[in-house]
């Protein structure tokens, strides 16, 4: 009992670890090309959500291409505020920095408080896949699905990076933005870039959300605390990192939760006791490399 | 140079309004000035830590834990003692989290205090015993719960976080903290004793914060987690610092003043829910338009209006940009 216990807590682990991974990579890689820790990605994800949610409730929109609007739309949005606002603050002190997409995210949050009042919605979408059973332990459709598009989109990211010139381009921009600069790379629309793509992975995401967990304005905010934590445990703008990140905050998120009396309501108090330990002990990340902070 | 008019000009304020409002005693007032004034210490305390190049996210932390401590301790020790723990624990917690993140830099700094302060809303409600759960605590009521002691009290905290501002702005700091915050390797070569600086600075924050918090808690003698640990309360000291105009005392004073009014237009024309959106508006649109905030603004008009040399203008500008 006790282990089918302990097999189906660390699926569900693995399923939610899709979702924590995209949401992440996107924060990452915002990170990782401008500098900016974009706190308010959280309510892209949310807003992502929301429109996943109302196209299937009002229109009837399947999810799944509900995700896929989302995902644009969230690009889109992406490129208005980083033309906006965003692109201005790139020079200012960090303090500027951090407050402009805190701004932003109080701004959007109490937008979606007024607009769709706080309560939680849930999506009555029927599951897209039918329960996984293996032996004892069942693993629901769509927690099947938001592993198998959250590994999609965190591989497609990886893939970009990689494989691509613009993904070349960004890693320079990274790195190095004088010298990507001195061998004519436009750094602003690399910067601009890494948003967009950002945008893009969180608005699929929020469609993820949709899928598993309620639709309400404060989702955002719980998720990207989460993405923070695993940013941290995966170093600050390594996209590779954040994969390992999600795992292992899923499964100690998620093993807290069934072994820990009370631990339930520890909730992404886990995620900080990480956060926390983690900066402590190596700055850089666990897997981090050594990098300009 | 400063005058010594203009050096005055935030104590005569404070005392004169604090004083007027007492006297008037409307309550709608005299609530708007305990907000104002709890706000602007806390904005004033976070501002003295990032002279040294310390950004917070974490202000939540000590202003819960400082009404947490005198809650905690008012039945054990009596007030008197459990108002001096306030100042003790907070210390203690400044230090530890102050040491902690010594070596953090930029980004890694703000998210580490970020994560401190939202562990502490957690560690409250996993230890029930202690604390109360998320069910709350009564810390002592704040002068017996007449609001116009309540700002009296209040208001001599704030005038004494001014004075420790000023100080701190004084000829003795000012060259060592602003040190520290643009090349900490120069000044480390120079002699200034760069972690003890640092840490000094994160207490006398961490202590400030917190009795603003432990007067908070007092207002009605009753307080949830979510109330003092919220991120709203690592949020507004930095926005409130920014908007108003950061290194200096007059700067968190205007800043508070100005949002605080916002706030309360905001909740009569929007209501209860979402109300807070005037302040992402307002922190998008200063950040665009008037990064160096309030008083930023100010100095370019008088410098405009020629009653500042440019002399003086172009070393601050070069001091914030080294």
């Amino acid at each position: 009992m006790e282990s089918t216990l302990l097999v189906q807590s660390l699926l569900l682990a693995l399923t939610t670890a899709g979702l924590y991974a995209a949401i992440a990579s996107g924060l990452t890689l915002e990170f990782g090309v401008t500098g900016i820790i974009n706190f308010a990605h959280g309510e892209f994800v949310m807003l992502g959500a929301f429109l996943t949610y109302f196209l299937y409730e009002t229109a009837g929109v399947p999810p799944l291409a509900g995700m896929v609007l989302s995902g644009l739309a969230m690009t889109a949005l992406s490129w208005l505020v980083f033309d906006g606002f965003l692109s201005r603050v790139l020079k200012q002190d960090e303090h500027n920095q951090i407050l402009a997409t805190i701004g932003l995210s109080i701004l959007l949050i109490n937008l979606a408080m007024i607009a769709w009042t706080p309560d939680a919605r849930v999506m009555h979408a029927p599951a897209l896949l039918p329960p996984l059973q293996i032996g004892d332990v069942i693993v629901p459709g769509n927690n099947l699905v938001v592993l198998l598009v959250g590994i999609a989109l965190y591989g497609g990211m990886i893939w970009f990076m990689r494989h691509t010139r613009q993904g070349l381009l960004l890693r320079l921009a990274a790195d190095d933005p004088q010298l990507a600069v001195l061998a004519g790379v436009d750094v602003t629309r690399m910067f601009r870039l890494s948003f967009l793509i950002g945008g893009l992975t969180a608005g699929v995401s929020g469609g993820l959300v949709a899928l598993i967990l309620y639709v309400q304005p404060l989702v955002g905010v719980d998720l990207v605390m989460r993405a923070f934590a695993i940013v941290a445990l995966g170093g600050l703008g390594s996209i590779g990192g954040a994969l390992i990140g999600a795992v292992l905050l899923s499964a100690a998120e998620n093993l807290t939760a069934t072994f820990v009396p009370g631990g339930g309501s520890w909730g992404y108090g886990v995620a900080f006791v990480i956060i926390v330990l983690v900066l402590v002990v190596r700055p850089t990340g666990l897997f981090g490399s050594e990098r300009r902070a | 140079m400063k005058t010594g008019l203009t050096r005055l000009l935030p104590y005569v304020l404070i005392l004169l309004v604090t004083l007027a409002l007492i006297w008037i005693d409307k309550p709608f007032w005299i609530q708007l000035a305990i907000g104002v004034a709890i706000t602007a210490i806390t904005a004033l305390a976070w501002d003295i830590l990032s002279r040294t190049g310390q950004v917070s996210l974490g202000s939540a932390a000590f202003f819960g834990i400082g009404s947490y401590t005198l809650a905690i301790f008012e039945p054990l020790i009596g007030l008197t003692l459990a108002w001096i723990a306030v100042a003790v624990v907070c210390a203690l917690a400044a230090t530890l989290l102050g040491l902690l993140t010594l070596r953090l830099r930029r980004m890694y700094f703000a998210i580490a205090t970020l994560g401190f302060a939202l562990s502490m809303q957690v560690l409250v409600v996993v230890f029930p015993d202690l604390t109360g759960g998320s069910g709350g605590i009564a810390p002592p009521v704040l002068a017996d719960g007449d609001p116009r002691w309540q700002l009296g009290l209040i208001g001599l905290l704030l005038l004494a976080a001014v004075a420790i501002s000023d100080t701190l702005l004084g000829l003795r700091f000012r060259p060592a903290f602003f040190m520290i915050r643009t090349k900490p390797e120069l000044a480390a070569a120079s002699g200034v004793p760069v972690v003890r600086m640092k840490i000094f600075a994160f207490i006398v924050s961490g202590v400030l914060i917190g009795l603003a918090g432990a007067c908070y808690g007092g207002l009605y003698g009753y307080v949830v987690p979510t109330d003092v640990f919220t991120t709203n309360w690592s949020v507004l000291p930095l926005a409130i610092a920014t908007l108003g105009g950061m290194d200096t005392t007059i700067g968190p004073l205007l800043g508070a003043i100005a949002l605080k009014a916002l706030e309360e237009v905001a909740r009569s024309v929007i209501g209860g829910t979402g109300y807070q959106v005037v302040y992402g508006a307002v922190i998008i649109l200063f950040v665009i338009a008037m990064p160096q905030g309030i008083v930023g603004l100010l100095r370019k008009v008088g410098t405009l209006t020629g009653r500042r040399t440019a002399t003086g203008e172009k070393k601050k500008e070069r001091e914030r940009h080294a």
